[in-house]
């Protein structure tokens, strides 16, 4: 758990951080180049699976039975094509947009859902701390990939429908990481002198407590998104992932493997390898940010 | 700062990469070979069985107990009266070697049917008489509510008479005249004679007496014979089985483990067992069966569909590949009671259209590797003969699909969605009950598991989605239970479609006759079709006399379409070693003969 404003003593009473603070946290950013690829290799995938299709465009709706398995450069497919007759290069970048945007929007929700929450019992403790934070165990102390596989087998799944299933348990994490935050700030001179002139509970929480655990907030939902787009991988693995046509990179990796032993390597490595380098992507995104928001490594 | 997530996250894309490298390992050896290529096992009397391990070993079915692999187990311990098979020589399809009686004997009114036993013995060297066929006939008319294949109406209902001539002797009145062929197939393929002097008591301690004989004793022998089949771990210690009639004896069980049958020695019929010991081995997954089989470990096992590419690759190591054709038929169920699609699928015209769409030609071919054949109709094609829609009355014709759409008043736009334009009960309007603008969509309620199935679902999706008509493919682990016969206001009815055919949908017994599938309020008839003229033909089959009233019933549903019809899947694609004699023919109707089995 966090215990950064423990050790750099109390924060400035203030409701954003001055900009030489931005502008150092993004030196120090730059100054690590892991985070730099793992920017690079976001951008670099983002563009391929949002403006790729632009350039590069194929049917992604209808399959094409007399062109099934096609090897790479096959009749102009330059990635080959699937067992329907998809084109595969295409098809990676279909999966690359639904993966990237159930990962975002999930690790987004989980986020603001889980700083809310945790805030909000971090703040003011006592019945409403207890029964968030119980609610909390409960809920972490089932594995989460079996409620997605359950809650994914009731329902239809679809991108909306993923992003709030995980959504709905990935909140966990951050509310536990933000209460501790709270419990913290919430005895700060800075807060308690709001309380004293007449400010609510609710001000506190979205003035002081929320923008000053705002870097352990980034900074897990960096790891949140690469997270979600995991989640989506596993359900897609499992067979419960968005059906035909849509696609994305887990449930391609799980319809490559059938084909393992067949030599159809280019159904198996590229939809692998993108989930490889998205989720470390964010990772190095992560270390990247926690770096530019831990003030004792801006001095190094 | 610490947090799980970093970890959790980096561990995930570790999984993924071993995930690919593991593949591309098996990639890169996906040609290698150097083990023995002679496929035999020279010297050996044993053979090793991929198979699931059974959990019933009493010879009547009991509900939740009717797995295949319960049939395959009970009949090498304990033989039903008759066998069968659909090589089209034998007269009633009775194998005339395997069955314990001779085939019956028809009065000249056609109710009555006498049987004659040929002479056999338990293992313990009893004679089996018309007694252990009077013990069973006991057992099941006192307690056919617990007996799964009773259905109302059938047998032992439809019986007037059963008499005991002599020791070899019985006969049984109907109370019709049925059809010879399907009340042999159809029902006197239940009958299996009991040990009734092994057997014929109400606890492990009691001495074996006429129980069975009244009523209330009946009930008390069955449920004692029940309670000791529900308790696996004594299968191969309890008493009650060690006498049997079947060629196999049980030497050991473990449950949910392995099983070994051993030859039984006494055995009376004339197809002797060959090997000594058949080791039936359970895996956990159809991907942990082909690794072993790949490694050859075992010697008997299946290909699943996603590896059939691996068939030469088997084959150079010894095993022969061989698919198991079904006595099957596989299709996608409408749901008739749905509030509102079914008033859909009650026009004719658009099952048409929606059958037109589905190209069972290719998809077979490309899709199932082969491995599955076009469904034509009701009743089954010669297993392994059709290849193509030649005879089916409607093939893959996208364009004929849209005229008929158009022409009952439906605004199709390709790739869009199609709707009625035209409502009204006119020849050129959409049909009664169908409002304007009403849109075509389904949802396919199908099976998670299987890949060919998911492929096949995205092909027909992309062919209907040409037309406007809009699919969405939902997969659950058990597609039957969730689409099960509702009413209209149920809330259980708002399926649309249900798929439960990877493996073929329904395995008929030698006659193929559809009273349990497709006539009005049929037991599996999960749509809720109902058409009087398909309920006359139907029953017709249980009572003609000749095969044209099949014929009849077959054309008719073939024409109406109650469901739509699919590719049928074989039930497995076999890989046996080379080595391994007398495997094939593989019964259509899904019975292993273990003791046909012998080593080159």
């Amino acid at each position: 758990m966090s215990t950064l404003s423990e050790a750099v003593g109390p924060a400035e009473p203030t409701d954003t951080p001055p900009r030489g603070l931005w502008r150092q946290g993004l030196t120090v950013f730059c100054e690590n180049r892991l985070a730099l690829v793992g920017l690079g290799l976001f951008v670099l995938l983002a563009g391929v699976s949002f403006l790729g299709p632009l350039v590069y465009q194929t049917d992604q709706v209808h399959t094409d039975l007399a062109s099934v398995h096609l090897a790479p450069g096959e009749q102009g497919h330059l990635l080959g094509t699937d067992g329907v007759g998809y084109d595969q290069l295409g098809r990676l970048m279909l999966g690359g947009q639904t993966s990237i945007i159930v990962g975002l929007a999930a690790g987004v929700l989980a986020t603001i859902v889980g700083t809310l929450l945790g805030a909000i019992a971090g703040f003011f403790g006592g019945w409403v701390d207890a029964a968030v934070m119980r609610v909390v165990d409960a809920m972490m102390s089932i594995p989460s990939l079996f409620l997605f596989m359950l809650l994914a087998a009731i329902v239809t799944p679809s991108a909306p429908m993923l992003i709030l299933i995980i959504g709905a348990f990935a909140w966990l994490g951050p509310a536990r990481l933000v209460r501790g935050e709270a419990l913290t700030l919430r005895s700060r001179e800075y807060v308690q002198a709001m309380r004293g002139m007449g400010g609510t509970g609710g001000r506190a929480v979205r003035r002081h407590i929320i923008p000053n655990a705002i870097g352990t907030v980034i900074v897990n939902a960096t790891f949140q998104v690469a997270d979600a787009i995991l989640y989506v991988a596993y359900l897609s693995f499992l067979g419960l992932g968005i059906p035909p046509p849509a696609a994305n990179w887990g449930g391609m990796l799980s319809d490559g493997l059938a084909d393992t032993y067949s030599g159809h390597w280019w159904l198996l490595y590229p939809p692998g390898i993108a989930i490889i380098l998205i989720v470390l992507a964010f990772n190095f995104i992560g270390d990247g940010l926690r770096d530019a928001f831990e003030v004792r490594l801006r001095r190094r | 700062m610490t947090s799980r997530f970093p970890g959790r996250a980096l561990r995930g894309a570790v999984a993924a990469a071993a995930t690919i490298a593991l593949g591309a390992g098996l990639v890169g050896c996906g040609d290698n070979s150097g083990s023995s290529k002679d496929g035999g096992s020279q010297g050996k009397d044993t053979v090793t069985v991929a198979f699931r391990t059974p959990n019933w070993i009493l010879p009547i079915s009991a509900p939740g107990f009717t797995q295949g692999e319960n049939a395959i187990f009970g009949q090498a311990l304990y033989r039903s009266l008759y066998q069968y098979r659909l090589d089209g020589t034998a007269q009633y399809n009775i194998d005339p070697e395997r069955s314990m009686a001779e085939p019956p004997q028809v009065s000249d009114d056609g109710r009555t049917l006498t049987i004659t036993l040929k002479d056999n013995s338990w293992s313990d060297g009893t004679p089996i008489t018309t007694r252990d066929i009077q013990f069973w006939y006991d057992l099941v008319t006192a307690n056919k509510d617990k007996w799964a294949s009773y259905r109302a109406g059938g047998f032992p209902d439809n019986v007037d008479e059963w008499s005991i001539k002599d020791e070899k002797t019985f006969s049984i009145t109907t109370t019709e005249v049925y059809n010879t062929a399907w009340f042999v197939d159809n029902q006197l393929n239940r009958i299996t004679p009991l040990p009734q002097h092994a057997w014929d008591k109400d606890s492990a301690t009691a001495d074996v007496s006429d129980l069975a004989s009244s009523p209330e004793g009946a009930k008390k022998v069955f449920d004692f014979l029940i309670a000791a089949s529900k308790d696996p771990k004594t299968y191969d210690s309890n008493e009650l089985w060690q006498v049997t009639s079947g060629a196999w004896k049980l030497e050991k069980y473990v449950p949910n483990g392995e099983v070994t049958l051993a030859a039984e020695p006494n055995y009376s019929g004339t197809d002797k067992p060959k090997l000594s010991k058949v080791v039936l081995r359970p895996f956990t997954s159809d991907d942990a069966e082909f690794n072993v089989l790949r490694a050859g470990d075992i010697d008997y096992g299946y290909v699943p569909a996603a590896n059939m590419s691996q068939t030469s690759y088997l084959e150079s190591k010894g095993y022969t590949v061989s698919p198991w054709y079904g006595w099957s038929i596989t299709y996608l169920q409408l749901n008739y009671n749905n509030p509102k699609s079914g008033v859909l699928f009650e026009q004719p015209y658009l099952r048409q259209s929606l059958q037109m769409l589905i190209d069972q030609p290719t998809i077979s071919k490309v899709i199932w590797s082969d491995t599955a054949a076009p469904t034509c109709g009701p009743v089954p094609a010669k297993p392994g003969t059709n290849t193509d829609t030649a005879g089916c009355v409607y093939s893959f014709d996208p364009a004929k699909a849209k005229e008929l759409l158009e022409s009952h008043g439906w605004k199709v736009t390709p790739d869009g969605q199609t709707t009625c334009q035209s409502p009204g009960t006119g020849p050129n309007q959409c049909g009664e009950g169908i409002a304007a603008g009403t849109p075509l969509e389904f949802t396919v309620t199908s099976q998670t598991g299987f890949a060919a199935t998911t492929k096949m679902f995205a092909e027909i999706k992309s062919q209907m989605a040409k037309l406007g008509i809009q699919l969405t493919i939902k997969e659950v682990p058990d597609s039957v239970a969730v689409t099960p016969t509702c009413e209209p206001t149920e809330a259980s009815c708002s399926w649309d479609m249900s798929f439960f055919g990877s493996q073929g949908s329904w395995y008929y017994p030698a006659f193929a006759s559809g009273e349990r599938l497709f006539a009005t309020d049929a037991p599996v008839n999960l749509g809720s079709y109902s058409n009087p003229e398909a309920d006359k033909l139907i029953e017709a089959t249980q009572f003609a006399g000749d095969e044209s009233a099949l014929t009849a019933y077959n054309d008719f549903l073939a024409k109406d379409l109650p469901v739509l019809w699919m590719p049928n899947p074989v039930y497995q694609v076999s890989a046996y070693r080379s080595g391994l004699q007398g495997v094939e023919p593989q019964d259509p109707m899904n019975l292993m003969y273990f003791q046909d089995w012998s080593w080159k």
